[in-house]
This record gives C-alpha cells, structure tokens and sequence, in this order.
C-alpha cells in the first residue's frame, strides 16, 4: 500500500474536517485580539480620553475573552469527533486491504510487529487531521492575519513581523529536521523491535523460566529498550533546539517592532496604543506559532507509521495468491455434483522459488473419502490451500466441471472447507467461536454438533456455551481445539471437507473415534459429501476410499 | 486522578531526581516572566513619555538578554523532560517485567499474554505525556503562579485582587470535573485494551474467517466497535475538555477584567500607564501555566490509568514472596529415584489432576498416557513448579521444593515449541552458562535434527522451520539443558506430535540411546504407540483419577 493512500484514508474528508478547523480559528484569532485589544484599551486609557472612546474596545475585550474559551471548547469536540470517525474508515480500509491476500500473502509478518503496527501505527494515523493539517493551517492563518494588521498600522513593523515568522518557520523546522528526523524516523521501528523483545519474552515465559533463561532474556529487552531511550532522547533535543528558537524569535519580534516603532512615535499618526499593539501582538501570534515544531514532529512520526503499514500490506498482490476474476461474479457450484479434478497441478508460494507440490492428479468425487499421506514438508497443507484457493496453482483444477479459475473464490470456498492443521480460536466464548461458521444455529445445534465431536463433556466442564476459550486456546489442549474447529466445519456443513491433520493432537484411542464420528458426521442424508483427510497417521482402511500419496 | 501517584516516586526513583530539576528550571523560567514584562512595559511607557531610541538602548538590550535566557531555558527544560520520562519508563519496565518473570508461568497461563504485553509495551507510552508535558508544568505552575501573582499585587493589588478571586474557581472545578471524569476515564482505558486486543483478534483470525466466507462481514465489525470507541470516547471528551474550556474561560475573563478595570482606573488618574501595562503582561502569565497543565489533564489522566494496570503486576509480584533460588546448595538433589507422592496439581482453584502415587527410577524411561484433557501437561506443570501442587516430590530421597531447590534437575521440552528470534545454535543453548557447540550437534542428534544447521537464522517465534523442524529443535534444547546440567529427569511433553513416522522413529532411536546411559530419566508425555511401546513403562492417566 502506498504512503500516500494511507494519509489519505487517515485525514478527514473536507467536510468533515472544516467544523473542527474553523472554530480553531476563530479561537486563535480570538487570543490575539484579547491581547491586541487589552493593550489598546490601557495606553490609550492612559491618555485619559471621554470614557465614550474606549466603550467598543471594552466589549471587544469581554467578546474575544468568551470567543477564545468557547470555539476552543467546540473546535476541540468537533476535531476529535471527525478524528474518530475517521479512524474506523482507516481501520476498515486498511483490513480490507489485507483480506485478498490473507493468509499466505501475509506469510513472514512478525507477530510484535502485527500489533504495533496494526494498533498504535493505526492509532498514530489519528494525529493527521488533529497533530498536524489543523495546527498547520490555524497557524498560517493567524499569521498572516496579525502581519496584514500591523503593516496596516505599521509596514516596517509588518515586515519585521513576517520576516521573524518566516526565520521562526525556516529554522524552526531545519533545526528540527536536521537533529531530529534521523532518530524520529527510526523512532517507530525500534518502537516495533522492542515490542517484539517484551511480547516474546512475556509469551516464551514458560520456556525461559524452565531453562533459567529469563535473566539473560531480560537483559536482551533492556538493551533494546536502552536503544529506544536513545533514539527518543535525541529526538527530544531537537524539539528543544526547535522551541527556544520559536521563542527567541518571537522576544525578537517583539524588540524589533520597539526599535522601529519608537523612532516613528509621533510623525505618521502613530500613536502610544498604535506602539503597544505593535511590540506586544507579536506575543500573542507566536504562542499561536508554538504549535507548528510539534505538528511538524507529528507529521514525522505520522508519516513513518504510514510507511510501516504500506511495507506490511504489498502494493500488489503476489501472482501466487488468487484473486478474483473480473466477470466470474455470478459463476456458481452444484453443490450436488462437487466433483474436484486436478490435473498435474503445481504450486508454490509467494517468494519461493521452487514449487512446494507437483505434478499432482486427484479426483475426489461426491461420498469419497480421501486420505493424503507423505512426510513433512511434502506439500500436504499446500495441497490443502490450493483446493480452498489461498494459494494460486499452475496446470488444471476443475471443480463441479467447471474451471475453478471461472468461479468467485468465496464459491469455492462455499464448497470446500477447510479445518486447519492450528485451528485458530477467538478470544470469545465457545458459543461465539462455534456461530460464525452458521449464525442462525441454534443452541440445540450446537450442543448437537459438539456432541458428534466429543466435547459435550468438556463444555459442561467449562461452564457452558457462555465459557470464554481463552487466547489462542490457553486453556484449550491441541485435540480440543481441533475439535472445536471441526464443530465449526460441521456447522457450516461445506459439499466437501478437508481436514488438515484433525488427529495431531489426538490420543490414538481416540482418534479412530474421532475419524469415524466425522466420517459418518460428513455422510449427509444422501452421503454425497466428500471428506479429504490429510494426515501422517495412519487410518483404518475401511474408512477411506482413496489415497493420495505425496513426496 | 491525583496529580502526582506516590507509587510512581516509589517505584520508580528517577522520578524524584526529574522533580528536583523541573522546579529548578520553573524558578528560573518564573523570573525570565517578570523580568520580561517589566523591561518591555517600562520601555513602552518610557518612548510614550518622549525618551529617545539610544536613550532606551540599554533598556532594550536587556529585554534581549531575557528573551535569549528564556528561550535557553526552553530548551533545558525540554530536554530534562524527555529524558525523565524516557528513564523512568524504563525504570518501571524493568521492574514490571522482572515482577512478571517473578510471578510466573502459573500466573501468566491465566492471562491474555498479548494484553501483559500490551500493558508493559505501548500501554506504558501513555506516560511520555505525563512526564514530558503535565509533570513539569504542574511543578512550574505551583512555582510560577503565586510569584507571579505577588509580583503583581506589589504593584497593584486591586489587579492581584481580581486574580486571587478567579484562581481558586480552577482547582475547584478541575476537581469537580476532574471526579466525573475519573470513572469514565478508567472504563475508556479497559475499553482501548478490549478494542486492541479485539482488532487483532480479527487480524489473526484471518485465515479462518475467510475459510468461512466471514472475512468481509468482520469489516463491519471493526467498523461498529470502533465506532463504539468513538461514542465511548467521546462521551469522556466532552466532559474532560470542561476543564480545559473552565480554565481558558476563567484565565480570558481575569485578562479581560484586568484590562477593563486598570483601563477605568488609568482614565480617572489614579493609576500609572507602567504599572497598568506591566500588570496586564503579567496577569495571563498567572494562568497560563495553568492552562498548559488543563491541555494536558487529558493526556495525563491515560498515563495514570496505564501506570495502574502496572502498578497492579507490581503489587501482586510485591505481595507474592520473592523466589529465592539457590545456586549451589550443597545438598542439592541431582541424581536418584524420583518419587511422587500424593501429587495432585491446580490451576487457580480449579483442580485439574490427581492425587497421584508413582515412581521412576533412575534412567527408566517411563510413557505417560491418558485422554487429552485428562491432565498430563498440567502434571508436568507442577513437577516444574509452574503451578502449585499437593503432596511431595522427592529425588533420591531428598524432597524437592518449588523455588528453593532450583529447576537443574529437571530439564523440559513442552507442547509449543516456543523458539526464539536467533540462530538454532542460541535457541539450542538457551540458557546455557558456557555455550557448546559440539554439544549442541549432539542434541541435534539425539532430536533427529541433524540436518538443521547450527547457524541457521531464525525469525521471532521460530519462523523460517517447518511444524516438525521447530518441534525437533525444542526437543533438542531439552536434550543439550540435560546434557549440561546433568539433569536427573527430562520430560518431554507430546514429542513427536508433529512428526511423520519416519523422524518419530529416528527419535525414539534417539531417546532409546539417551536413556542407555541409565543416568538420566525420561518421562514422555504421549498419545502415539510408537513412543508408548519403546518406553520401559506406562503411566496410564484415567479420567478417574481427576479430582471430582
């Protein structure tokens, strides 16, 4: 994905953003008319004229006092709420963008760096429209503004004015790029790699303690975090170097419209009130310009969390992942006839060069049972992705007669399932993780289908359908969770199903069982579903129909 | 929220250091403030009253002297901040992960790892605001504010007057606001942990939910829970940002009252123009301390909740006593027959297996069997002390006790392989105090793994090796952990599980020459026959024996 489609998704729509950005406005214009307008009222005050004079003066410091606090108030709801909204369009958008190529387009994404980057690179986006466009823009504004004001009433003070705004804006940012950009930059992979260091050390727990190895691991996360320290400490110093330059620059305004407002006191209408708007607005302006280091910071630290996002996602899909093709929209499978036919089929994945299988021929026709044998890294699981279509295949796949190319993926996948080899199990309850395989089931279906796979017992165990299976299966051994998955094939009742490895983790008593509750389970009223069994133990001859052999 | 949580100064020391600078810095940040209105309200005054450009010149020169100090002071104070923020972050890190290790595997198994880690990792950036930004304005404001204010009630006191009136109304709603936020506040931050925890859930799950045709539907989700947060979030915003709305009004309104009331006074005589201008300079310098810590109560206030769920670790690592292992306690068990005796084991409260009576001994190589979920890698759990059990343990007679006779005796391989980013070699001798390669070729061996080379990168969790070759290069660890230490028993959890026939024989061979040595004793966790019928005994675990 590019970086630049991604600041997109990230910034608000015009529409949306403008509420929040002109109340910003109003509110800043508002601070420097509240000072502006206070130091007319008191050296003009001063010359003591008809209280009448000062009447409009006197409101308009009372209207920019409640203008400030006010728009300030409402700019900060209205900015934060089109941040938010915008922040499920780019949730959503950049999912959207990994489904075509999930899983194994994925494939060698670090998982610390997954959630980083898909939670606080996400979540950094956020500061686009709130950090960086509407600081910037508000800044601009109310520069210029407060520039045209006092050339009108003084132009050499004018173009002291713009000449320190535009030295603050110069070498504010220089100083602040120069020192700081490096380690800004690195700021958010070193962010990313200790992440990575704590989540490995917090999920190897177990492993550490057993082999006394937590000390040394521990050290291993304080260096990486010694180096993050590092990288943020220089990057502080260039802020610094950024802020005392604004300041410096904004006393110098203000010294500046002294040393040319005093000689020009009296000749050309400029008055005492006229010389006090003149060496204090620069005050306020630059208050408002104090913003702008930060924002620039922000727009840094935005823009390497956008590139770290587009690394994580490929701009193109890889020519090993599938994807639909335009005008097999419509294309459907008899479910009644899911006749598979490979013919010498190979393939590989992505960034590998040679192919995982080949040259492999299958016929699995309805009420088959299959079995896959061959050794490991012979190419079973990559068999099994071909025929789900996660992986992309050379030579000819027909499914139900028809070019499976011709079809939508999602028909394919309606027709075949799949039960993975590491089933993955939700972080919810066993009720949520067995309904999104048929979301109308009932809970009689599912205590129906739990019972066929064996699991009646261990549910009430838990307490029920409402027990939480916890993270990736923590409390969940390896034969229940493929139980569970397989209660979710069942459930969505697919014409044919593959079964990477069901038995793994399953004790050999058990596993006959197992293989022969799903036989019969796959055996539908008219025992037309076909089940391809993928598996490095061996399976009783009177329950399969075929083999297959690999390697 | 309190402003300043005691445990965060007892926890983590380089805060108080932090604190002492900042209120150096504030001091002298607080008299560049003054000196600044002072020098330039007096110039004004002085070129109204008539006196000359080179007659102001000195004058002038001071008023730079003082915007250069300020802008030096600048830097400083953002320099010191950071680098506070940045040491006492690490501080608490450490100390909370070293709480985590000191708590557990037992403890971990019953929590979310991805949320502990979310906690220790990007939850504890949340006080990079607190440090960086409130903490030192909070310091420069009990430091600025009352000088300030005095300063200006020497010089006018009607002025100090209108100001000492309109500050207290801060504090006092910040409290009021600050209470009805509080609660909402802590709720947002479980709710941020939910949602992460939750976006991710729906990342991993991937795979699964296209298998399933769910994959697009999951899109709204995001879409529906992320708007939630929104809702959520907002509803905590629009009643925090009332402080920050309180504190502008208030400071706007004393600049405004100020301004009006010296303007009326200067009108009838009774005030000078240089105390008026130098009074209204001075009068938003009260406030805007202030004003900065309000823009920053938002902030700081997910800092502290964040500095909760740490502190919470903490307290129960705190509460729980400290492991003290025993390097080399001269009567260390390392060798003989190991016995258990009325062994039982649970998770939390929940009993899971046992009581069990049984023996092995010295090289033996025992096969546990039994139905999954009958209780076998919980068993193995508490032989390594990672949960409590009951009854005793004894090897060779001499009882072993969790945390005080050291884990050397005992060396393990379990269920997930859990490697680590490095190279096979690092992961074979993990933990080993003399790292050997040839011993490690040598667990190689024994594992079937020899074909995997000793330098072969690995990425985070193992990437880069097959199911079967990450599972293999675990057992090896285990094996070359036995070898150095010459550990009495190697246990072995579901070896061979995802093994073809071929490399589970080459294993068994492997295991069947280690335990030839008869000085190390094997124990295999298994369901396969293979294994079951090459061990010299069988442990059968029935349903039966699981505590009713």
């Amino acid at each position: 994905m590019r970086t630049t489609e991604i600041l997109r998704l990230a910034q608000p729509s015009a529409r949306r953003f403008a509420p929040g950005a002109l109340l910003g406005l109003l509110s800043a214009l508002c601070a420097v008319g509240l000072l502006a307008t206070s130091a007319y009222l008191i050296t003009r005050a001063a010359e003591m004229p008809p209280i009448l004079y000062l009447n409009m003066a006197i409101v308009g410091v009372r209207a920019f006092a409640l203008g400030r606090a006010g728009f300030r108030y409402a700019d900060r709801l209205a900015s934060h709420d089109a941040a938010f909204r915008t922040l499920a369009t780019l949730r959503v958008g950049i999912y959207e963008r990994l489904v075509p190529i999930a899983p194994d387009g994925l494939a060698g994404t670090r998982r610390g760096d997954l959630l980083t980057r898909l939670t606080a690179d996400v979540d950094e986006l956020q500061n686009l429209p709130l950090r960086v466009v509407q600081p910037l823009l508000i800044s601009g504004a109310v520069a210029a503004t407060s520039v045209a004001t006092v050339w009108i009433l003084l132009p050499s003070a004018g173009i002291a004015l713009l000449v320190a705004l535009v030295l603050a804006a110069l070498v504010g940012t220089a100083a602040n790029s120069l020192i700081a950009a490096r380690s800004e930059r690195s700021i958010a992979p070193l962010r990313g790699a200790f992440a990575d260091e704590v989540l490995d050390t917090v999920v190897n727990l177990d492993v550490l303690t057993a082999f006394d190895a937590t000390a040394e691991r521990l050290a291993a996360v304080e260096r990486a975090d010694a180096r993050l320290t590092r990288a943020v400490l220089s990057s502080a110093a260039g802020t610094g170097v950024a802020t005392g330059i604004l300041s410096l620059l904004a006393g110098a305004a203000s010294v500046a419209g002294l040393l040319v407002g005093i000689p020009a006191l009296g000749s050309s209408g400029l008055d005492g009130p006229v010389l006090a708007i003149i060496a204090l607005v620069p005050i306020a302006v630059f208050e408002v310009m104090s913003s702008v280091p930060l924002a620039l910071s922000a727009l840094r630290q935005v823009r390497s969390s956008a590139e770290r996002i587009g690394s994580a996602v490929p701009e193109i899909v890889p020519p090993e992942i599938p994807l639909d093709r335009p005008g097999a929209g419509s294309n459907t499978v008899d479910a009644s006839n899911a006749v598979i036919e490979l013919r010498d089929v190979s393939a590989s994945w992505p960034q590998e060069s040679s192919p995982a299988i080949r040259g492999i021929d299958l016929t699995v026709s309805p009420g088959d049972r299959i079995l896959v044998t061959g050794s490991s890294g012979s190419g079973k699981t990559t068999l099994a992705h071909v025929l789900v279509r996660f992986l992309e295949f050379e030579g000819s796949y027909r499914l139900g007669g028809v070019d499976v190319r011709s079809l939508p993926l999602a028909e394919v996948r309606r027709t075949i399932g799949l039960s993975e080899q590491i089933p993955y199990l939700f972080d919810e309850s066993i009720r949520q993780n067995l309904l999104f395989a048929r979301d109308d089931a009932s809970d009689d279906d599912l205590i129906a289908v739990l019972e066929r796979v064996g699991l009646t017992e261990w549910v009430e165990q838990r307490g029920g359908l409402d027990a939480r299976v916890g993270e990736r299966g923590v409390l969940v051994s390896g034969g229940q969770s493929q139980r569970i998955a397989l209660a979710r094939a069942l459930l969505a009742d697919f014409p044919v199903l593959v079964l990477d490895e069901p038995t793994a983790n399953v004790d050999p008593g058990r596993a006959d069982a197992l293989l022969r509750d799903l036989l019969s389970a796959s055996a539908d009223p008219d025992g037309r579903r076909a089940v391809v069994i993928i598996s490095h133990l061996p399976v009783p001859a009177e329950l399969i129909t075929g083999r297959l052999h690999l390697g | 929220m309190k402003p300043l949580d005691p445990r965060l100064l007892g926890y983590a020391r380089a805060a108080r250091a932090f604190l002492m600078a900042g209120a150096l810095i504030g001091l002298a940040q607080t008299a560049c403030i003054v000196l600044f209105a002072w020098f330039l309200s007096q110039v004004i005054v002085r070129a109204i009253d008539g006196q000359s450009l080179s007659e102001l010149m000195p004058m002038i020169a001071a008023l730079a002297g003082v915007v250069v100090a300020r802008a030096a002071l600048l830097w400083i104070a953002e320099v010191t901040s950071t680098r506070g923020a940045a040491r006492v972050k690490s501080q608490l890190r450490s100390r909370v992960l070293a709480a985590i290790t000191q708590l557990g595997p037992g403890w971990m198994a019953e929590r979310n790892a991805t949320s502990v880690a979310t906690v220790t990792g990007p939850g504890l950036d949340a006080l990079d605001t607190y440090f960086s930004r409130y903490l030192p304005q909070l310091i420069l404001t009990a430091i600025a504010t009352p000088i300030v204010v005095l300063v200006i009630f020497l010089e006018d006191w009607p002025s100090a007057l209108g100001v000492v009136l309109t500050l207290p109304i801060i504090p006092v709603f910040m409290i009021l606001i600050g209470w009805a936020t509080q609660t909402v506040q802590k709720k947002q931050w479980r709710l941020l942990n939910t949602l992460s925890t939750s976006f991710l859930d729906v990342v991993g799950g991937l795979a699964t939910l296209t298998l399933f045709g769910r994959a697009a539907r999951q899109a709204e989700r995001i879409r529906s829970v992320t708007e939630q947060y929104r809702v959520q979030t907002m509803k905590v915003l629009r009643v925090s940002f009332l402080s920050g709305f309180v504190l502008e009004l208030v400071s706007s309104l004393a600049v405004a009252v100020v301004a009006v009331s010296v303007g009326l006074r200067l009108i009838d005589g009774s005030l000078g123009l240089s105390v008026g201008l130098f009074v209204l300079l001075l009068a938003p310098e009260a406030f805007l301390p202030l004003r900065q810590v309000g823009t920053q109560f938002h902030a700081a206030a997910d800092g502290v909740a964040a500095a909760d769920d740490v502190f919470e670790i903490l307290d129960a690592a705190s509460a729980e006593q400290a492991e003290t292992m025993v390097e080399s306690a001269p009567d260390r068990p390392s060798a003989g027959t190991l016995v258990l005796t009325g062994f039982g084991a649970a998770y939390g409260e929940r009993p899971v297996i046992g009581p069990i009576d049984a023996e092995f001994s010295t090289g033996s190589f025992t096969a546990i069997t039994g139905p999954s979920g009958v209780g076998k890698s919980t068993l193995v759990a508490a032989l390594l002390g990672f949960v409590g059990h009951t009854g005793v343990v004894t090897l060779g007679g001499r009882t072993i006790e969790a945390g005080v006779t050291g884990r050397d005796w005992i060396s393990w391989c379990g269920q997930r392989p859990g490697l680590l980013a490095g190279s096979v070699f690092e992961n074979v001798a993990l933990g080993s105090r003399a790292p050997d390669r040839a011993l490690a070729a040598r667990a190689l061996g024994v594992a079937a793994a020899d074909e995997i080379e000793l330098d072969r990168m690995l990425g985070v969790a193992g990437a880069g090796l097959s199911g079967g070759q990450a599972q293999r290069v675990s057992i090896a660890r285990a094996v070359y952990r036995a070898l150095e230490r010459h550990s009495a028993v190697l246990v072995l959890d579901e070896p061979s599980s995802a093994l073809d026939e071929l490399s589970e024989s080459r294993l068994i061979d492997g295991l069947r020459r280690l335990s030839e040595s008869r000085t190390l004793t094997l124990i295999v966790v298994t369901h396969r026959e293979a294994v079951a019928r090459a061990a010299d005994s069988i442990l059968s675990l029935e349903p039966a024996a699981m505590a009713a």
